[in-house]
């Protein structure tokens, strides 16, 4: 059976090979699950569960439910077939050329650093001579982009060690002598020309042979577009691909199997700090802040200096509108990295979230400067300038977005709003068509596209009524779809579908404890609508409620009272007038 | 991204703008230079600078040209001394041996540009004017050198390295490609060549018996593998030939193609290139689906990669997807382009005079949007989104684009069976609103043709005052005029329509000719006539006997230069084409055969080659049309040969329309019900299912099949599709075919011998056409008056002769051979059934005319007539005893009979 320890060894001597090849950030990732495996409690060490004691707050709060069923699970799963064996190292000493490489390489000389490999034929000196060439190549083309930047925004400034790279990893992957890790750099770099099939063949041939190279396995996810073309990778079992499944899920919308996925990898990776943010991320997207917002904190807690995913974190807390708590956050990362693109996000969402939108403007442009495809800057820039009322620039941004990653609602959502606030309902209503497209349970854009139809320049209330269903369908939390469905009917004189809507949003507001002027409406209108129909009990119950409300309303009740009792005794009487109330 | 990169008007220095500048330098050699003057003439000279300023205005491409290709054209222009240009170009890259030297290049340069003020300038040297085009062009150049940081130097000189060893350094690129390619799925290459091989074995297996395997593998591997090179080798050149030899080569390739763009190709400034997009969408305006979508798509995507905030770009990928009929990919990159660009780019260079406003041209999204839906068949929707765009143009007052917005709106109105706009247009556009809001769609129509003409007049707006001229002569024929609110002895009560109204309306839409200059850019008009210029330097030359000396060669050029720039914009050719198009129509229609014939002539011959290819294909198919009524079919038949060859590719051809109205109308005289039934069925078929749309194909087939049902003597069916046809015609107000039905149903109740209930029919047709002047219909529909009358019996014969004399001039002088040949065998019937009347002694009033109709009706092959008339003559000739010619009458009459009996029999003896 798996254990932990052998799930453990394999990562030490995972990490030790990656950083031996200088991939650095696979290592890193590799060193966050390490620790976040559960220790042995036997033989613990008080410096190895500092990092660990955080998170059992959350978990005491928050996974009553999942451990139940996580521990089965982890003897199902992990019991399978027998995983793949750590490969020997082909060159047991380093030699002293490739040490020499290692630290130009380390020092980012990656120049210099392939030149000094440049006759070695050991399959470790090839893999870092063409990973270093790759890198200057890289770097070069980041210079040029900044340097060929023209009026037209002229960004055809490529990777020049690309053909050269190509030419020799296919020759080596014909005669046999390249291993994983060359595998893994002629998929990243036959990626990089366009060519998808070969590329996902090469990196699920190199994950299939060396599982723990995290840095395959993402770039593996990001050419799967598709359910299709996840479902037609062919994988070898190892828990390895459970952590890529769940983020391949995630990119794909499938928050909830992404969920469980993680769930499932939470019984052994216990305090992994990845595992926490990445469900946060899926629980984000599910909308249910609260959750979030304290599993962030814990996260923050346990490795105060992080800031991937903290752009996550301060739209929650954006959502929350908690001033104090984003300004805290926007200030701890702007000390500990200002110039990365989540850092410029976060001030950026501060400022949105105090009305400062040109500030939050230009933060979203250094972002974007930092990182032109950086989809939410995009999305969250537009949001400002539709603030600014400045529509033509937002919807300039939003369609960026789109373009960026078509799958993106908020965008599509945002696109629409900036037509419909330039007065073009119907051309806004395709936009909101595509975002619902892609996320067709939230209430919000169906209520958005409602009052699309329902606008003074449309005025299809059918299709409003429509989409108005829908919204009530998909729960929608702010209560409009129930009243607005009862208005539109009451307005098309089908007062038993009003009287229907009335009632139901009445059940709703006393579920929630609600008053106020929507709950009188409804009131007065079974009330009236009860009473022309000769329900009059009924009525007369609605009416009382009524009673308990000062105003106009209770005026309207107490006629509407009389009336009832007129209309019950049958004839108009004199003593009516009397009529104790 | 509103200016999160995009620095207007940058310029930037490229090889080819330096290979420009070293031959300014010649051009217009500085002072202090110590170049030998090569030029033997001034002409010569004066060509050079023709030249360069052609190559920097000219729009015919998006790349600059390279070396290679500037030295072929220096070839052409230089004449003597073209060699000594070109060493003079090479001389000078090869000294450009460090970024220092281009430094000094440039400072060189302005020497040759005269400073403002001097005034004493020498005799002998040639100063370029700063503020000429060309003096503007080296400035510019300067100036953006200047501003090049070292960096952008450094980029320049390598660049220019590979510009000076492109076609080497290309040939090198394309063999690391092939290489790459073929390392790439050598795997699936081997497997594809042994099974290939192993197939072959198998072929000689099965031929010889015997398997000669040592020999045959080898070579058979080696001929596969050969063919395989060879079609990578042209795939990987770029040329857009594709042999598609094998599956695998294709799919291997495209990818890393596309993505690729060559290092040595430069964009040419963004003038030339919006002129260049503006070309290329007038290109596909005007051709259609005809012109290669694909290709269009490939130079986009390598603009798209060049050039990604070239929104353009969309907007012309849009105009492709809609021509190649792609919905969804048209309706994506048309949003795109508003969204990026908020419809202001490319439309700069038009002055900003009306309209423009900071919020962007989203309204023009909207028209835009709404004709697409229009195009693509979808009327309500169109209709809806053109009512949004009327709404957002009054909002912020864009008058431009509310006359076109209105004039987009009648014309869907028009065109799409629309029964009722009252919730569409209820409470949206207050003029119309205002007056009445229980308005026909005809009277709504006619205000928004006149809302639009108005605004369009006062706005200069030549060319859409123009056809909105054009859409007025066509309502005008179409319609009655009624007086929108009638009231008071002064109201003037016609119902006609005014063919005089019509062609003061096609007249002046046809003055568009004099005066559409005001409107015409003077940008694409240089731009384009230095393309054409630089065109006709590799055309060779048409006159041999001038181009003897060089004096005259040069003054042919000249001719026609000066020939372009008088040229009419094609989109001026195109609306005054419509107008001869239209005034064909309305000939058509007022029944006058000649004159429609002629005015489709002088389409055909005049604006043939400059107009849309579906107005071309209107031509031709009304003139195959003409032939049919006037020739027979084997003629029509022939001529539609043609046509298909030249319009088969378009993607809404009506020529397969025509082909199935022929082929009916052709079964239907041979009495080949069947084969009618099924071109009646196809006809039906071509149509959408959506109601409203293509109506007249709607109509056209229906009407088709009464007279299917009709000359199956199926009565009662055949009155039953007219009534619900006339119906349909009624609801969405199609009143000329409302005529036409009237004349069938006439037709049927006369044939089924019910002349009594016939008659009102053929009264209510003959009405409709007075009132909408349909001169030719109406003389058919008074002989089909007249033959109802002779039905009623005998005693009716004078009053039905009088009857069809009336018509008779009409009939002899427009009608087709058809309706003349069954007014000669009525004439011939009514004599023959009047008492009054004696074979013996006027026998060739009636002989004539019974000769005359079989003859016609001969090259018509309508056997049915035919026979009848034979009939009819073989009696005559009976009468009068001469029985030779009456049995000459009655073999023929037996032949036609035959024919008519077996239709299929003559089919098979046709193939």
């Amino acid at each position: 059976m798996f254990s932990k320890e052998s799930c453990r060894n394999e990562i030490r001597a995972a990490i030790r090979q990656l950083s031996d090849r200088c991939l650095h950030s696979a290592a890193k990732w590799a060193g966050e699950q390490l620790v976040g495996i559960e220790q042995d409690p036997s033989h613990f060490t008080p410096s190895n569960t500092r990092f660990q004691r955080g998170s059992s707050s959350i978990r005491r709060r928050f996974s009553s439910t999942n451990e139940s069923f996580s521990t089965p699970q982890l003897s199902l799963g992990f019991s399978q077939p027998p995983a793949t064996p750590i490969p020997e190292e082909d060159e047991v000493v380093d030699g002293d050329l490739y040490l020499l490489a290692k630290s130009y390489f380390d020092c980012r000389e990656y120049r210099r650093a392939s030149h000094v490999l440049r006759d070695q034929m050991g399959k470790k000196s090839v893999f870092l001579r063409c990973y270093a060439l790759y890198l200057a190549g890289e770097k070069r083309k980041e210079e040029e982009m900044i340097e060929l930047e023209g009026s037209l925004g002229k960004s055809d400034a490529i990777n020049r060690e690309l053909v050269s790279l190509e030419r020799e990893l296919s020759a080596l992957k014909r005669t046999g002598a390249v291993d994983s890790f060359g595998l893994y750099l002629y998929g990243v770099v036959l990626k990089e020309k366009g060519n998808e099939s070969l590329a996902r063949a090469c990196l699920v041939e190199s994950v299939n042979s060396y599982p723990w190279n995290w840095s395959a396995w993402s770039e593996l996810q990001s050419l799967c577009t598709s359910i299709e073309i996840l479902n037609s990778l062919n994988l070898n079992n190892h828990w390895m691909k459970e952590f890529f499944l769940a983020s391949a899920y995630q990119e794909l919308r499938m928050h909830s199997e992404s969920l469980s996925k993680y769930e499932y990898l939470h019984g052994i990776f216990s305090f992994s700090n990845y595992i926490q943010a990445q469900t946060a991320k899926a629980k984000y997207s599910l909308r249910e802040f609260d959750e979030v917002e304290i599993m962030f904190e814990d996260l923050l807690r346990n490795d105060p200096y992080r800031v991937e995913d903290m752009d996550m974190y301060s739209n929650v807390l954006y959502a929350k509108e908690a001033c104090a708590a984003l300004s805290y956050l926007a200030h701890k990362v702007f000390l500990t990295d200002k110039y990365r693109p989540e850092s410029c996000c976060i001030i950026g969402n501060y400022y949105s979230l105090k009305g400062q939108h040109e500030k939050a403007v230009m933060y979203f442009r250094r972002a974007l400067k930092l990182n032109k495809k950086y989809l939410s800057a995009w999305t969250l820039m537009g949001h400002e300038y539709v603030e600014m009322k400045n529509t033509t620039a937002a919807i300039d941004a939003y369609r960026r977005a789109v373009d960026i990653n078509p799958c993106d609602y908020r965008a599509w959502y945002g696109l629409g709003q900036a037509y419909e606030m330039m007065g073009m309902p119907f051309y806004a209503l395709h936009y909101f068509r595509k975002s619902i497209f892609f996320l067709p349970n939230d209430s919000r854009l169906w209520i958005a596209m409602a009052k699309c139809y329902q606008s003074e320049q449309l005025q299809m209330l059918e299709e409003a009524i429509k989409c108005y269903k829908r919204a009530a369908n998909c729960g929608d939390t702010e209560g409009i779809a129930l009243n607005q469905l009862a208005k539109l009917h009451q307005k098309l004189g089908r007062n038993e579908e009003a009287a229907f809507y009335f009632e139901k949003d009445l059940e709703r507001m006393d579920a929630e404890g609600l008053e106020g002027p929507n709950m009188y409406e409804a009131l007065i209108f079974l009330a009236t609508h009860l009473k022309t129909n000769k329900k009059f009990d009924e009525a007369e119950v609605y009416c009382t409620r009524l009673l308990d409300y000062s105003g106009p309303e209770k005026e309207k009740a107490k006629r509407l009272l009389r009336g009832i009792r007129m209309a019950q005794t049958g004839f108009p009487s004199m003593d009516m007038e009397h009529f104790p109330l | 991204m509103a200016g999160l990169t995009r620095t207007a008007g940058a310029y930037s220095v490229t090889p080819h703008k330096i290979s420009v500048c070293i031959l300014l330098q010649l051009y217009a050699p500085s002072a202090q230079m110590s170049l030998p003057f090569p030029f033997a003439s001034v002409s010569q000279h004066n060509r050079l600078g023709l030249y360069l300023l052609s190559l920097t205005k000219s729009c015919d491409d998006i790349f600059e040209p390279k070396l290679e290709d500037l030295v072929n054209q220096l070839r052409e222009v230089g004449e003597d001394m073209d060699a000594w240009l070109i060493d003079h170009l090479t001389n000078r890259f090869s000294s450009l041996t460090s970024p220092d030297d281009l430094l000094n290049f440039f400072t060189d340069m302005r020497g040759i540009l005269g400073s403002l003020d001097s005034g004493a300038v020498q005799d002998d040297q040639i100063i370029l004017d700063p503020s000429s085009n060309l003096g503007m062009f080296v400035r510019r150049c300067i100036l953006a050198f200047n501003l090049l940081s070292f960096e952008g130097v450094c980029h320049l000189f390598s660049s220019l390295e590979v510009y000076c060893h492109s076609s080497s350094a290309q040939y090198d690129a394309s063999n690391d490609n092939l290489e790459s390619l073929i390392q790439h799925d050598q795997m699936d290459m081997e497997k594809y060549i042994m099974d290939k091989a192993t197939e072959e074995i198998e072929l000689h297996k099965n031929a010889s018996g015997s398997v000669p395997f040592h020999l045959h593998t080898p070579k058979a591997l080696f001929k596969v593998t050969e063919g395989l090179l060879v079609t990578r080798k042209e795939k990987s050149r770029g040329n857009t030939k594709k042999t598609e030899a094998t599956p695998l080569a294709c799919s291997s390739s495209s990818t890393v193609d596309d993505t690729l763009v060559d290092e040595s190709l430069f964009l040419r400034t963004n003038y030339q290139i919006q002129g260049f997009l503006m070309e290329q969408a007038n290109a596909i305006e005007t051709h259609g689906s005809s012109l290669s979508s694909s290709s269009i798509e490939s130079f986009l995507q390598k603009l798209q990669n060049l050039a990604p905030e070239l929104h353009r770009v969309h907007f012309l990928r849009y105009l492709n997807k809609l021509h190649s009929d792609d919905y969804f990919a048209a309706l994506e990159n048309l949003l795109r382009y508003f969204d990026y660009s908020a419809g202001t780019e490319g439309f700069d260079l038009v002055p900003p005079s009306t309209g423009c406003s900071m919020n962007g041209r989203y309204e023009v999204a909207l028209l835009c949007l709404g004709m697409m839906h229009f195009r693509f068949g979808h009327p309500n929707l169109a209709l809806e989104v053109l009512t949004e765009a009327v709404r957002v143009s009054q909002q912020i007052s864009n008058d431009t684009c509310l006359a076109y917005t209105l004039a987009a709106m009648s014309n869907l109105l028009s065109e799409m069976g629309i029964a009722s706009t009252t919730n569409v247009l209820g409470s949206s556009y207050s003029p119309v609103t205002s007056t009445a809001s229980s308005l026909s769609v005809q009277q709504r129509v006619y205000i928004l043709l006149k809302e639009s003409l108005r605004r369009a007049d006062s706005l200069k707006l030549r060319r859409l005052v123009a056809s909105n001229h054009l859409a007025m002569a066509k309502f005008e024929l179409m319609h009655v005029q009624r007086p929108l609110l009638s009231f008071g002895p002064k109201a003037s009560i016609r119902h006609k329509t005014c063919p005089v109204s019509v062609c003061k309306e096609i007249r002046l839409g046809a003055h568009l000719i004099s005066d559409f200059s005001a409107e015409s850019s003077t940008m694409t008009v240089d731009g384009s006539l230095s393309s054409v210029w630089l065109k006709d330097l590799q055309k060779p030359w048409s006159q041999p006997v001038f181009s003897q000396e060089s004096g005259s060669r040069k003054s042919s050029t000249f001719f026609q230069f000066c020939d372009h720039s008088v040229s009419i914009p094609g989109s001026v050719s195109q609306i005054i084409g419509a107008s001869y198009l239209l005034r064909a129509t309305s000939w058509e229609l007022y029944g006058s055969a000649p004159m429609a014939r002629m005015s489709t002539l002088v389409y055909a011959t005049l604006f043939g080659d400059t107009s849309s290819s579906s107005d071309a294909e209107l031509a031709y198919l009304k003139l195959i049309q003409h032939l049919a009524l006037y020739k027979g079919y084997k003629d029509a038949f022939a001529a539609l040969k043609i046509a298909e060859e030249k319009f088969l590719t378009l993607s809404k051809s009506k020529i397969l329309l025509l082909k199935l109205q022929l082929l009916h109308e052709h079964a239907l005289h041979r009495g080949n019900l069947k084969l009618a039934q099924r071109m009646c069925n196809e006809l039906g078929g071509l149509a959408s299912t959506t109601m409203g749309v293509d109506m007249e194909l709607k109509v056209e087939a229906s009407l088709r099949e009464a007279r299917t049902l009709l000359a199956a003597k199926q009565y009662s069916q055949a009155a039953n599709v007219a009534h619900s046809l006339f119906c349909t015609c009624h609801k969405f107000n199609l009143q000329i075919e409302k005529a036409s039905v009237l004349l069938l149903l006439a037709e049927i109740h006369k044939k089924s011998g019910n002349a009594v209930l016939g008659l009102p029919y053929a009264l209510a047709s003959i009405s409709f056409c007075q009132s909408f002047n349909l001169d030719l219909l109406k003389a058919s529909a008074t002989l089909t008056l007249a033959e109802l009358w002779l039905g009623l019996g005998s005693n009716h014969a004078k009053r039905a002769l009088d009857l069809l004399h009336g018509a008779f001039p009409m009939i002899l002088g427009h009608g087709g051979l058809e309706l003349r040949a069954r007014a000669y065998i009525f004439e011939a019937n009514c004599y023959l059934s009047n008492p009054c009347f004696s074979v013996s002694t006027d026998s060739d009033t009636v002989l004539d005319s019974l000769r005359q109709a079989s003859d016609e009706l001969q090259h018509l092959e309508y056997h049915e007539l035919a026979a009848e008339a034979l009939y009819l003559m073989a009696m005559v000739y009976d009468k009068l005893g001469r029985f030779e010619e009456r049995e000459e009458a009655a073999t023929l009459f037996k032949k036609h009979i035959t024919a008519l009996e077996n239709p299929q029999d003559e089919e098979l003896n046709m193939a």
